[in-house]
């Protein structure tokens, strides 16, 4: 392995209440892939803001190739030649792909853009990530994966040393992930240098070779990929034992349980073919499937935020008629929408405005809270659910991921729903936020809430349901028990179809 | 460290900008005329006794902006805009003008009676501009049409609509309790000043204690999530523009009653980009979420301490638009991110500089 590219030494870094970052060192080889792991709020998104100009740090050195830096912005960072992806693919939909990967830098001829240079250029960066596409066409005609090659490209045709990617698999299905695993392979053959970003450990063990760990904004150790295991890697982690994790016991089942939630021939064409399900009280569901699916489509019918355009949804025997979100609160459902930014958290609102959002809707906003009463409201859920916040005026936004989960999760809780939908609750937030959040639903189970749980993650879904419908292709493929349930046979019926394919062919 | 901090909010919040701003304007007034802030009690020919001095006259002149700027806070809140309140001014003064001199066909001497009941006079235009107020919100939170485009609507039919009503016709009167809505006072306050504060005060109380205002915010930030959490944000955008159409409406009958007429193409002329101003200058974003109506007061007066100044330093009336833009944009620019926080980051290296302990 060759020389260090990239060193970080004594990074401080201090919010008004939090020291976010104190004394990190952190280093980065040429040619190698090296993990970035800790909790939410372990401090990792400040080291690379703080790498890349968005934070200016408090104390620490920063040596790039051996000379001292001190980037100001994202766009000096990358003139030095560190680039990064986010999460969030940071493109205009609306431009060509061609477009997006030269914007701001398009190369000039006698005075006007050079469109061959351009797109000729593209198809060639493209085709190294693997892709072979017409860069032409807009952004939105591809699959977020081939948008998150281009938003590589465009990183890594800047001169790039040092890339950083922020979570970049979050929004990919395997293949895409392993795609975009050989693009990774292929750049550090080139000597770049990749810090990576994520909470998928398997990940971790895939392709990095080394491992950093936060937590708390300190660093814990720097560990050879292959020299630590995972129970190790998790427990240095979350700094505490990883059994409470695994000691997840199933909600008991009582025989002859009321339903709460039914369902049946619900469907919109070309979204959803008609489901029926039902779910007892106490029972958790589980929701298996791939992305795109049909789970979200199904728990957004279920719960009027999309109008099914035939069958019907009954909660505690009686129907649902008006299919919107204000209608199912008031029969007492609740849902977990899987886009926390977007349709979850009010970013600028207090963690105690959100929490008694709901309960608030339901009253009609002619019946207030008293302040006293929202302030209670808070902070008992802060409390309940350990949320993370220096006080309940804090806003949302500024809150990590997995504790503006919690703040969603409050706000239903609040509401003391009989049925609580939760649409990949568990995504992008850490181990140990997960693992509560698990803990969490299954203790609401055992006190009688009826929950159905959405997630693609199948070993937690395993872990936790009762009961488990596997969706494929817009319909239910599967219901299966989920107690002598395996991994295996989630898998199979959701591959089914692909092999029926093949053999027709 | 705990006092530090909040005088880094304030620092920051577009709030205290304006307030400083109203400030230096107001000194600027004072150092070239030192009488610019006096204030003194005038007795009247029929005896009574008013305040009377520039920044009474401010306060008077800054209502009708003000009590529409209520409503267009809780708009702008949602991600809107209501380009219509001009309009509308001009319609609600035509229908009480209208409603005062029906028996008029032609220009005539200003009468001192109302041919319909007082109460006609002032309730008409009230519910009219308040159905219209309806129309607008229908447009926006029903059928989903782009509040510019929306309220551009009524914007060029009210003042069609106010021609209709009057016949296209300037009506005057001397009617004393409709004279006195614009031109009135109560223990020596103008009466446009205490219809402002009872306006205002209702605003606040309606919006803070119940949870109208939380709800406007959280529709304004992420219609979506509020959605889901089960708001009903068509119903509370309706409102924020069915409180607009009323408050205009009020705000035309104090501009009919302080020029005794009606006016269908001046009336309200250019108010709602002085609205609009007014809420921006107060400290709430064009892109919505959270809002002040406090600040929005502050905006108003401004906006109109500034006309003062420039009428009362008698610059040729030619150049006033220009010179009130000049002082506009000092403002916005004292307001804008980057001015407030390079002021407040020079306050932090100070704090550095002097040993302050800013981790402790």
């Amino acid at each position: 392995m060759s020389g260090v590219i990239l060193e970080m030494k004594g990074i401080d870094m201090a919010f008004p209440g939090v020291q976010a970052l104190d004394g990190v060192d952190f280093s980065l080889r040429a040619g190698e892939v090296h993990a970035l792991l800790g909790e939410n709020g372990a401090g990792k998104s400040t080291l690379i803001k703080c790498l890349t100009g968005v934070h200016r740090m408090d104390a620490g050195t920063i040596f790039l190739e051996g000379k001292k830096i001190l980037p100001n912005s994202p766009q000096e960072a990358q003139h030095l030649g560190i680039s990064t992806v986010y999460q969030e693919i940071n493109l205009c939909p609306n431009l060509t792909v061609a477009e997006n990967i030269f914007i701001g830098r398009q190369p000039m001829r006698r005075g006007q853009i050079d469109w061959k240079t351009i797109n000729r250029r593209s198809q060639e960066l493209m085709r190294l990530m693997g892709v072979d596409i017409d860069v032409t066409l807009p952004l939105t005609t591809f699959s977020i994966a081939v948008q998150q090659m281009a938003s590589i490209a465009r990183a890594v045709d800047i001169n790039a040393r040092v890339l950083i990617l922020d979570e970049p698999t979050s929004s990919l299905d395997e293949h895409e992930v392993a795609r975009l695993f050989e693009v990774m392979r292929d750049l550090k053959a080139r000597g770049l240098g990749i810090v990576f970003i994520t909470h998928f450990l398997n990940q971790v063990y895939q392709i990095a070779d080394r491992i950093t760990v936060l937590r708390n904004g300190r660093l814990v150790g720097e560990y050879m990929a292959d020299e630590i295991n995972k129970l190790e890697l998790v427990t240095h982690m979350i700094g505490k034992d990883m059994n409470v994790i695994y000691d997840l016991k199933k909600a008991p089942q009582e025989e002859g349980a009321p339903v709460v939630l039914e369902a049946s021939n619900l469907g919109i064409p070309g979204k959803v073919e008609e489901i029926s399900l039902h779910v007892k009280k106490g029972e958790l569901l589980g929701f298996a499937g791939l992305l795109g699916s049909g789970r979200t489509e199904t728990a957004e019918m279920l719960f009027g935020v999309v109008k099914p355009s035939k069958g019907s949804v009954s909660m505690n025997g009686e129907k649902l008629v008006a299919s919107s979100p204000l209608d199912s609160i008031r029969r007492k459902m609740a849902f977990c929408p899987e886009d926390r930014k977007r349709d979850g958290i009010v970013a600028e609102l207090s963690v105690r405005e959100n929490i008694g959002l709901a309960v608030q809707a339901l009253r009609g906003f002619m019946h207030p809270m008293k302040p006293q009463e929202q302030q209670k409201l808070a902070d008992r859920f802060i409390r309940l659910l350990s949320i993370q916040t220096p006080d309940a005026e804090k806003k949302v936004g500024e809150l990590s991921g997995g504790n503006q989960q919690k703040v969603i999760l409050a706000r239903w809780m609040a509401t003391q729903p009989d049925l609580l939908i939760l649409d990949e609750p568990t995504r992008g937030i850490d181990v140990g936020a997960k693992a509560e959040i698990q803990r969490l639903m299954l203790e609401m189970c055992i006190g009688g809430m009826g929950i159905i749980f959405i997630s693609s993650e199948l070993d937690e879904i395993i872990r936790c349901a009762n009961r488990i419908i596997v969706m494929r292709d817009l319909e239910k493929a599967a219901e299966l028990d989920g107690e002598d349930c395996q991994q295996a046979d989630i898998l199979a019926i959701i591959a089914n179809e692909e092999t029926e394919e093949a053999m027709a062919e | 460290m705990k006092r530090g901090l909040k005088w880094d909010t304030i620092l920051r919040s577009k709030l205290f900008w304006a307030v400083v701003a109203e400030f230096l304007i107001l000194l600027v007034g004072f150092i070239i005329r030192p009488d610019f802030l006096n204030i003194q009690i005038r007795t009247l020919e029929d005896g009574t006794r008013v305040l009377f001095g520039t920044p009474i006259d401010i306060l008077n002149r800054s209502s009708e902006i003000t009590i529409i700027a209520m409503g267009m806070t809780l708009v702008i809140a949602l991600g809107g805009t209501d380009i219509s309140v001009g309009a509308l001014v001009a319609v609600s003064g035509a229908i009480a003008l209208k409603f005062l001199r029906w028996d008029v066909l032609e220009y005539t001497t200003p009468g001192d009676y109302s041919v319909m009941p007082f109460v006609y006079v002032l309730v008409v235009p009230l519910v009219v501009c308040t159905l219209m107020g309806l129309f607008n919100g229908t447009l926006v939170a029903r059928l989903k049409i782009q509040p510019i485009i929306a309220t551009l609507i009524l914007m060029v039919a009210g003042r069609g609509i106010a021609q209709i009503v009057t016949d296209g016709k300037q009506f005057t009167t001397q009617y004393a309790p409709f004279k006195f809505i614009g031109n009135g006072s109560i223990l020596g306050i103008p009466l446009p000043i205490i219809i402002t504060f009872v306006v205002v005060a209702a605003m606040v109380v309606f919006v803070r204690k119940t949870s109208y205002g939380m709800f406007v915010e959280a529709v304004g930030i992420n219609p979506n999530a509020s959605r889901v959490s089960g708001i009903r944000s068509a119903v509370i955008i309706m409102i924020a523009y069915v409180l607009t159409g009323l408050l205009s409406g009020i705000s035309g009958l104090i501009y009919s009653s302080r020029i005794i007429s009606n006016d269908s193409n001046n009336a309200g002329l250019g108010y709602e980009m002085d609205a609009i101003l007014a809420v921006v200058l107060g400290g709430t974003s064009m892109t919505g979420g959270k809002f002040t109506l406090v600040g929005t007061v502050v905006g108003s007066i401004i906006i109109r301490t500034i006309t003062t100044l420039v009428f009362y330093f008698g610059i040729v009336s030619e150049a006033i638009m220009a010179f009130k833009a000049l002082i506009i944009a000092g403002v916005i620019v004292l307001q804008s991110e980057p001015v407030r926080r390079a002021i407040a980051r020079r306050r932090e290296k100070r704090h550095i500089n002097l040993g302050g302990e800013l981790h402790a």
